[in-house]
């Protein structure tokens, strides 16, 4: 049960979730733990930016309890997030682990949805940003290929998957992103149909028929596209909104 | 007081029903002659689901056999008080309705020959029972090929309903579903003629010879409807990557199901 976060390294995985729990979200919010206690663990304060999780153990288990405002008032849902390290994708940690590869495997079996995040490629950032600390699109295209074998042979039950394209502020226009996508109960400019499509016509392009193949490989399960930025608490929460509509009791 | 069993293949839109049916707050407020109560906590979850997840332009899930769904009792059992006024002279009629939605794998395995031992048998005896006074069976598809497949579930499933002795008191109303499609709109109308009988006639024909004609009525219904009385455009979006088989609703606040009522009225109403 709950929903489950994988990603590769470095793609801000634990940032997204620390953020979540930033006490001014609108109609997503974390009631415990508190933003200040998780802060106080994830946040390295010398760096000034989030601890790399250990690759020691295959998953981190922490709960958290979520309250979002749907259009029939608010529900709690209880997210148990399994925050995973990085390295576990590769395979020669998978061999070497393969113990604790099962035990994550096992975990993600029992989960109902899952969030991939994944990184920005060098064709979509912006020219101002250093483009050489990206991989390129054919490397992306490459990554996901895998992900498209993963969700095929190890999630064959998965019923929910958001794909999380991070990192927004560094190939998009946020404040006119989020205008568009936003949700606000009974007013929203889109529904999450014209969401999906909105995002997945515009960012997701080079992998339309990686997605297709999920969509057919793996019947009973919904694939949708998201923008995430923890520097705009509307994409930020979209995700976690379209989870809870699917996972509130 | 009835107890009703919705059946029909995957994606044929036997949770949307359900869930539009519950969703009171629209029905309610469009139709004077009908109103109906969710009673239990299923069917109280189901109307949450209508405004959560279909008005938000979103599909709810599949109903399938699985994690959370291991046997008969697990599956959602709805209960509503229905009352209908059916014109301005007649009196009020409430009856209570208990319907289960079914996975849409069991009809489909109903065709298949080993389904002797297996958790099929025990979902399908469960829809036999003798509490259970009719079937809802929702049949999506209407292109070439799928006459021959229905034709072949239903074949199998009367046979079913002759080895639990159901030949003669098992009502069936078979609905043409998600009829706000351009090519089945103008036949709701006279679905038996203009949707079963052009579409699906072996399967028509099957079912008129092996069901008495009082326990059989075939309909056409629509969950999403069409976007307004002058305007015929199907209030749905279809999915990409699903061929079809998945659609949103499109307009919330244009949203008027077609014929929801009848068929349960119909399959609820003594003799």
């Amino acid at each position: 049960m709950g929903v489950i976060y994988i990603g590769d390294r470095e793609t801000g995985k634990t940032s997204l979730a620390m953020e979540l729990a930033h006490p001014n979200g609108n109609y997503v919010k974390v009631i415990s733990p508190d933003y200040e206690y998780l802060k106080g663990f994830l946040f390295d304060q010398e760096l000034q930016r989030t601890r790399a999780t250990e690759a020691a153990q295959a998953s981190y288990e922490r709960t958290l309890e979520i309250q979002v405002t749907l259009p029939t008032g608010s529900k709690q849902i209880s997210l148990d997030w399994i925050d995973t390290p990085g390295e576990i994708w590769r395979k020669t940690w998978q061999s070497k682990n393969s113990d604790q590869w099962k035990i994550f495997l096992e975990s993600l079996r029992q989960s109902e949805g899952i969030l991939l995040i994944l990184p920005p490629y060098r064709e979509l950032i912006k020219p101002s940003y250093d483009l050489d600390l990206f991989i390129t699109q054919e490397q992306w295209c490459n990554r996901f290929n895998r992900w498209v074998d993963f969700f095929h042979q190890d999630c064959p039950k998965i019923r929910h998957l958001a794909l999380c394209l991070n990192k927004a502020d560094l190939f998009c226009d946020l404040q006119k992103e989020a205008n568009q996508l936003a949700y606000i109960p009974n007013r929203s400019r889109m529904n999450w149909q014209q969401r999906h499509d909105y995002i997945f016509q515009r960012y997701f392009k080079p992998i339309h028929s990686q997605i297709k193949e999920i969509n057919k490989k793996v019947s009973g399960l919904a694939v949708r596209c998201f923008i995430t930025s923890i520097q705009n608490r509307d994409l930020l929460e979209l995700p976690w909104i379209y989870f809870g509509s699917f996972l509130a009791k | 007081m009835g107890n009703i069993c919705i059946i029909g293949p995957r994606a044929s839109g036997k949770t949307t029903y359900l869930a539009a049916l519950a969703y009171k707050k629209r029905l309610s407020s469009k139709s004077k002659n009908f109103n109906l109560q969710p009673l239990n906590d299923d069917s109280r979850a189901i109307a949450d689901k209508a405004e959560n997840i279909i008005c938000q332009g979103e599909s709810v899930e599949p109903t399938v056999i699985g994690d959370v769904i291991q046997s008969v009792d697990d599956l959602p059992f709805y209960f509503f008080n229905i009352e209908i006024k059916k014109n301005v002279f007649s009196k009020t009629e409430s009856f209570q309705l208990n319907v289960r939605d079914y996975p849409g794998e069991v009809f489909e395995k109903i065709a298949e020959p080993n389904l002797s031992d297996s958790i099929h048998e025990e979902f399908i005896k469960e829809c036999l029972m003798k509490d259970v006074i009719g079937c809802l069976i929702l049949l999506p598809e209407w292109k070439k090929g799928t006459d021959k497949f229905y034709n072949r579930v239903m074949n199998r499933f009367i046979d079913l309903m002759d080895v639990n002795d159901r030949l003669k008191d098992l009502k069936l109303a078979i609905a043409m579903s998600k009829c706000e499609r351009g090519e089945l709109w103008p036949g709701r109308i006279e679905p038996e003629i203009d949707l079963f009988g052009v579409h699906l006639p072996n399967t028509q024909l099957t079912l008129k010879e092996r069901i008495p004609p009082k326990n059989l009525r075939f309909y056409a219904l629509s969950t999403f409807g069409v976007l307004g009385r002058t305007d015929p455009r199907p209030n749905r979006v279809d999915e990409q990557g699903k061929e079809g088989k998945a659609s949103v609703l499109r307009e919330a606040s244009h949203w008027h199901p077609y014929n929801m009522i009848d068929p349960l009225y119909w399959l609820s109403k003594k003799g």
